[in-house]
This record gives C-alpha cells, structure tokens and sequence, in this order.
C-alpha cells in the first residue's frame, strides 16, 4: 500500500528531556491514524516536526514519498495543537489568508468550508468574539479548505460540547469514507477506538506500538465464560489446551486468554458440554483499547 | 509564490488592523504638527520689524522654502521613528501571540517566505512613512514661500534618503520583536534605547572617545540626515561641523545599507534553524 507519510528514526531533545526518540512508523494511503499516549508523551512534537515547525536532532520524514517542503504542506489540511488565527479579522479573512498561503480552494470554497462547520452564520465576526468550540471549529474549517486529501488532527475535539464532539467524530468518518488520509493525535481513547483504522501508542517519548487497529488490540483471544458452577467451569478450562491464563472477571464469569488465532469457540464449548459444565455465556472478546493503552503506558 | 503574492497576503493582514490605522493617524497629525512649531516658532522670531528679526531672517533663510524644506521636514519628522516602530513591533509579535508564526508555515509558506513577508511589512510602513513625509514637506514647501516653487526638484535626495533611514531604524525594531518575541518588552527596549541609553552615549562619545558614537545602530542611520542647513549658519564652527556632516552621508548611507543588511540576512538564518 503506497504510504502517505513516512516517518523514519526521529529523535528530539529539550535539554536533558528526551520529548522523542528514535520514533518510526508509516501511514498508509487512506488510513484514519490515530497517535495516542498521554500528555507529555511527545505527539505533538512528533506532528511539529513533520510540519516543520520544529527540527528534528536526528532522523528523517517523507510525504507521499518526498521530504518535506512547502510544497508537500500545502496538500495537507492540518490542525497543531490549537487555532492559530489572527484575532482582528474575521472568519471569512483568516480563511483568505489560509487560502492564498496554502493555494486550496478559491473563495467559494471559503462557504463551503464555514457552512461544514457550521460557523457560515459567524463568518463575518471577529476571531476574538468566538467561543472555544468555535475557534476549534474555525481550525477545523481551515484544514478542511479546498477538500484536501491527507488531513491531520491534533486533539481535534479539544473545547467542543458534547454535541460538537460527536459531530467531529462523525466529520472524521465521513472523510475517512470518502478515502481521505487522516492523521490523528488523541488523549481520547474512545475516540480514536470509534474512528481509527490505524493507531500508534506513544509513551514518554518512544513509540510502544503502530499498526492496524486489529492487530494492535489483538495480540490476544479472550473469550469470556459463564456457567451456574464457576469453580468447576476454572477446574475444566485448566485442562484445556492452548489456554495461556485464565481470569475470574465479576463472580460470574471467567475470561481465557488465547493466543490470538487459536480460540475456537465451538470446541471450548464442546469440551465444556463432554466434562459436563452446562454454559450460559460463551463470547469471544476484543481487547478495549483502553485496557491495551493501559497495560502498554502504566509502568 | 511570487513576491506579489506574499505582499497581497501581508496587506491583508495589515489593513485590518486597527493599530495601522491609528499609526497612520497619528504620523497624519505629528509630521505637520511638529514642523508647524518650528514654523511658527521661526515666524515669529522673523516677522518683526527690528533690526534683530532681520538678522535672522538673513541667518537662517527660510527653513521651509523650496528646496530647503526637503531636508527640514526630514531631520524634524525622522525624530517620530518610534511611532511606526510600534506598529513594526506589534506586527511581528503579534504573530508569536496569536501563533500565526506557525500556522503560516504549517500552511505551506517556507520560513525564508516568512521572514520575507515581514521585510515587506518594514517596507510598507517604511514608504506609508515617506509619502506622509513628502507631502509634509511638499505642503510646506509650496506654503512657506510660494516664490521658490520653481526649485521644488532640488535636494529631492531627501525623499529616497528619509525611506532609507526609516527602514533602517525600522529594522532595527523588528529585529528586537523579532527576537524577543514579546511586544512591551521589546517596546521598552526599543524605546529606552532609542531615546535614552544611545543618546547619552553618542553625546559622551562625541566628547571622550572621538565621536566613535557615529557606529552606534540608530546613529549610523541617524547621520544621513543632518541637521538641517540652517544651523551651519551660526558661525564658522557649526559650518565646518555642517560641511563635515554633509561630507560624511556617502560612508552613513554605505553603513547603514550594511548593517540593516546584515540585520535581515540574521533573521533569515536564525528563522531557517529555530524551533517555532
């Protein structure tokens, strides 16, 4: 699959601070990427210097195959951190500046813009008389000018309402449906879990894992258990082979953990029948991203 | 993207910005507004009758006459530098407050089309200063003494030379918002410099260390417009000084070429390497 951005062995430094280190990964063509890891753990610095607004000490990135220029940054709809505009002048004018630095869109594309964050009814007022939200919508609009093809994300539901969350998440989806890349950084969990196809999980500066969602969250088949006698449910999956633990969930389940690949529901539950253990509950689990974020970022 | 491009993007952002127009208001009002003092001040110490208006009159000419005005209005109006200044100041952390800085980049300008792009805010203001000025001077010219309206293309040095050294001190302050990233202190800087610390140090220079003073940043640009010609007129000490001074514009306007110069090429490095 053609890679969208490649990002090759970089390392940063803030004196002693270690904000990267020697973080590589790639995003396909077409991938909703989501960059996780708590605060501190170095995303935005990651997606400061493939902008350019930061230097890296060491390592090297690639857009669409090329190292980034202006050029590359002009095809890419992106939000850093927070909205950047200038206070003094309207929606409708930081669009206009946007557009004639970044070359997307022409004015009518400034509308249509505005109207898909619903911020068209504002379009003359001030930056500075805008809320939180809206501000956050306006970055938004910004990135979404001229119907770019990679767009990029930092902690793009940042001061929205509920509401607004919600519709940005749907936005993502959207644009993730019309093939768009989108790359996405989060402390969101749920989030980035209801939208990404890809996700990286950062911590403190070093990248714990990158790949497909599946394959991130499934290193495991976890197939939870219910039966009237737990006890002697525990007594036979212990003699059940390919089980490498097994967990006593809430009183009255228990989770088994398999290899991934290898649980197979019809034979547990044929297994369970012939030792004479009755089940009323028999399904096979994904891990939640949180329990994944949890046990890769908790020392 | 060509240059005028990047000028377009730069005067949108100015010309919606209220502390531009205040800037131009007030230099509207103080380039007239001060050398209407002084016209009014040498009015009225020449339009007596007596012995002494006369000799004045025939000391100092008239200051605001055909062709002498391009020169007066220059040194007198070059003493607002500050005004502009603070706008230039404002300009540029601006973009570090509102992190446009960035965002400019992020949308696809490369750093050099940044720095870039503020050298043409430094020359708009720059020449909105020196159209005021030319009226002003033009204004009076024509006012002061309607008779010498004939030589009005003399000494018209004065315009290209009063653009020179308003870029150059222009500079001077873009560089310090520029680094110091922080409007009020860069302003103090600016003007406790500006207005006190060189001053004390061109006049202490001049007495006690051979006028090494002349090298000083302002200094250096301050010295391609003199005092005005008038005051070579007060006897043979302050002719030799005039003439001297006149003399020495050519090494001012090489000088200040060179450092405003190296000024900009600075922040063209330092912009390319530093973090944003």
């Amino acid at each position: 699959m053609q890679e969208v951005l490649n990002i090759n062995g970089i390392s940063k430094s803030y004196g002693p601070i270690k904000a990267l280190q020697n973080v590589s990964f790639q995003v396909p063509k077409g991938a909703v990427f989501g960059l996780l890891g708590p605060n501190g753990s170095g995303k935005t610095t990651l997606l400061s210097i493939v902008l350019d607004i930061l230097k890296a000490d060491s390592g090297s990135f690639a857009w669409f195959g090329h190292p980034g220029s202006p050029a590359t940054r002009k095809q890419i709809g992106s939000l850093l951190e927070t909205p950047n505009f200038y206070h003094y002048l309207s929606a409708t004018d930081n669009l206009k500046i946007t557009q004639a630095i970044s070359g997307r869109g022409d004015a009518a594309s400034i509308d249509t813009a505005l109207k898909i964050v619903k911020l068209y009814e504002r379009k003359n007022s001030k930056f500075s008389t805008y809320s939180l939200g809206m501000k956050q919508r306006l970055a938004i609009g910004a990135a979404l000018l001229g119907n770019p093809d990679v767009l990029l994300f930092d902690e793009p539901t940042n001061g929205l309402d509920p509401v607004g969350i919600a519709e940005i998440r749907e936005l993502i989806r959207e644009l993730a449906n019309q093939g768009k890349t989108i790359i996405m950084a989060s402390h969101l969990l749920d989030e980035v879990e209801k939208v990404c196809t890809h996700v990286a999980i950062m911590k403190r500066g070093n990248l714990l894992t990158a790949g497909p969602v599946d394959e991130v969250l499934a290193n495991e088949d976890i197939v939870e258990l219910g039966s009237q006698d737990l006890n002697a449910l525990e007594g036979i999956l212990q003699q059940y082979q390919g089980i490498t633990q097994i967990k006593t969930t809430d009183h009255q389940s228990l989770q088994a953990f398999f290899p991934v690949g290898t649980a197979s529901m019809e034979a547990i539950n044929k297994h369970c029948f012939e030792q004479g253990v009755v089940l009323n509950q028999l399904t096979l689990k994904k891990k939640s991203l949180e329990t994944k974020f949890f046990e890769l970022t908790n020392d | 993207m060509n240059l005028l491009a990047l000028v377009k993007i730069e005067w949108l952002k100015i010309k919606k910005y209220p502390a531009f127009w205040w800037m131009f208001g007030i230099v509207a009002l103080t380039y007239p507004g001060t050398n209407m003092m002084f016209y009014y001040g040498y009015s009225e110490g020449t339009k007596g009758k007596e012995v002494a208006s006369n000799v004045a009159k025939m000391l100092l000419g008239n200051p605001f006459a055909f062709p002498e005005t391009w020169h007066t209005v220059a040194f007198l109006s070059s003493v607002f530098i500050m005004i502009p200044a603070i706008l230039v100041i404002m300009l540029v952390t601006n973009e570090y407050n509102y992190k446009t800085h960035r965002q400019n980049i992020i949308d696809g300008w490369s750093r050099g089309q940044f720095v870039t792009s503020k050298l043409f805010d430094v020359v708009i203001i720059s020449m909105v200063s020196t159209v005021l000025y030319t009226a002003v001077a033009f204004g009076f010219g024509a006012w002061a003494d309607y008779d010498n309206i004939g030589r009005w293309a003399e000494q018209l040095q004065y315009i290209p030379l009063f653009f020179l050294q308003t870029f150059a001190q222009l500079t001077i302050a873009f560089l310090l918002g520029f680094l110091i990233k922080k409007a009020f202190i860069a302003l103090g800087i600016f003007f406790f410099y500006n207005l006190i610390l060189e001053n004390i140090a061109v006049g202490y220079a001049k007495f006690k260390l051979n006028d090494i003073g002349k090298f000083l940043p302002f200094e250096i640009s301050d010295r391609i417009i003199p005092s005005p010609a008038f005051m070579s007129r007060f006897g043979k000490d302050m002719k030799e000084a005039y003439e001297k001074a006149l003399d020495a514009i050519p090494m001012h306007i090489a000088l200040t070429l060179l450092l405003t110069g190296a000024i900009w090429a600075f922040c063209y490095w330092k912009h390319k390497r530093r973090d944003l």
